[in-house]
């Protein structure tokens, strides 16, 4: 602005506006005209009105936001308000505030329009600050350092999880083979336990019925009704439902004639179980010179009934009592 | 008295619509608000003393968030990125506070 005029109140007729010297255009002359016309009456009206603040323009009226017009106005300015201001009754800002609120102008609705595009933006980016705080301010060679150091985790991790899955499989087979064992073992001890006369048994078999009015069936003949049983594989044997036929057993009289099994005096009739294929067993009993006609002979006169009962059922069981002096040769094999 | 009014419906509006920005603009947001922020400040400094021009004003607010995003940026390029940004926020943070005493200053007289 090359121009300065005498008075701070005074507003020039813009006819006295020299045409200035860069436009050649008469148009834009006299917009430059009215434009400093506009910006002197602002300048006029701002010092009719109290403005104040005279120290605080002086002090720091350098540092304006980097305005060009007004603070080319203000430089204007600077020199008359000490004048106005000690004539004037000065307010301060919250007067201007308070006008403000009362009779907004244009230059509010553009501020408005600013805060409005700032209040947005703010809500944004607070938004993704909350969302993703952690990876979206990071730099690019953070981020490869990150992905490297999880790269690095992943394959460690992935390393630990095929070992683990090696320790699984040899472990899944040791379990399956002890499994095998334990089973084997369980069956033979089943096996086993039967055969000793420890557990019940029960299954397919004959009852035998020997009625002996004379009471001269004796030990002896006991006995052969018992190996002809065994001969056709009789598995369980068992003599008036009371005593079990094991590996030990053996057969006696006492005194007065009566039997004895296992010390366990037998009463008549004897009853003999057998659990095993009940024909075969049928067909060892009754063949020509075995045992039943044998009882059923002039010797004994007896008389022998055999039934297939399905199951016959055997509950009886043998006492048995640690080997005193039987010791096994070589140590037991240890299952696996 | 409207400038607070858009201010609320500002962040209202961001509130309710979600707007995004692009993913390459977003490191640059931030340091736009901080510019934006001293504009504002200086706008306000500038009313209260009397000097306010809204030509000023919105040709400031732009450039002064064009040039904030634009050293971050060539700083980003350079590889001096976050030490720009920080000096960037540090030289806004100063004039936002030279302007806020000056506001105090014409609001309070103190």
């Amino acid at each position: 602005m090359p121009q300065r005029f005498g008075g701070p109140c005074s507003v020039p007729d813009p006819s006295q506006i020299p045409a200035p010297r860069r436009s050649s255009k008469p148009g834009a002359a006299v917009r430059r005209a009215r434009r400093r016309l506009v910006s002197l009456r602002r300048a006029q009206h701002r010092l009719a009105e109290p403005t104040g603040l005279p120290e605080l323009r002086g002090g720091i009226a350098e540092n304006h936001e980097g305005d060009a017009r007004a603070g080319a106005s203000a430089d204007q300015d600077v020199p008359t308000i000490d004048d106005a201001a000690s004539v004037e009754p000065a307010t301060n800002g919250v007067g201007k505030l308070r006008r403000a609120f009362l009779h907004p102008g244009k230059g509010q609705v553009i501020a408005a329009a600013i805060l409005l595009l700032v209040g947005m933006a703010g809500v944004m980016q607070i938004k993704i600050n909350t969302a993703d705080a952690t990876y979206s301010g990071a730099r690019r060679e953070d981020l490869i350092q990150l992905l490297d150091g999880l790269g690095a985790q992943s394959r460690r991790l992935e390393s630990e999880i095929a070992e683990l899955e090696r320790t699984r499989t040899s472990l899944k087979s040791g379990a399956d083979s002890g499994r095998t064992a334990r089973d084997a073992v369980r069956k033979q001890v089943q096996d086993l336990s039967i055969l000793a006369g420890t557990v019940p048994a029960q299954g397919l078999g004959i009852r035998m019925r020997i009625s002996d009015p004379g009471g001269r069936v004796n030990a002896e003949v006991l006995l052969d009704a018992v190996e002809e049983l065994r001969d056709a594989g009789a598995e369980v044997i068992e003599i008036n439902d009371t005593v079990r036929i094991v590996a030990s057993s053996w057969f006696g009289q006492d005194g007065q004639g009566g039997l004895l099994v296992d010390g366990a005096s037998v009463t008549r009739p004897i009853t003999i179980e057998a659990i095993g294929d009940p024909h075969a067993l049928e067909e060892a009993a009754q063949f020509r010179g075995g045992i039943v006609s044998e009882i059923e002979g002039p010797r004994i006169s007896g008389h022998v009934q055999i039934e297939k009962p399905d199951p016959v059922a055997i509950d009886s069981l043998h006492a048995t009592n640690e080997n005193q002096y039987a010791r096994p040769a070589s140590a037991a094999p240890t299952p696996r | 008295m409207i400038p607070l009014i858009g201010l609320l419906v500002g962040i209202v509006l961001g509130l309710a619509f979600e707007p995004s920005i692009p993913q390459a603009l977003q490191p640059y947001l931030p340091i736009a608000i901080v510019a934006a922020m001293d504009a504002l400040f200086g706008a306000f400094r500038a009313y209260l003393e009397g000097t306010f021009t809204d030509r000023v004003f919105v040709v400031s607010f732009i450039s002064n968030v064009l040039i904030a995003a634009a050293i971050v940026y060539v700083g980003d390029q350079i590889g001096v990125g976050s030490q720009l940004a920080t000096g960037v926020v540090v030289v806004l943070g100063i004039r936002i506070f030279t302007n806020a005493a000056a506001i105090r200053r014409a609001l309070f007289r103190a």
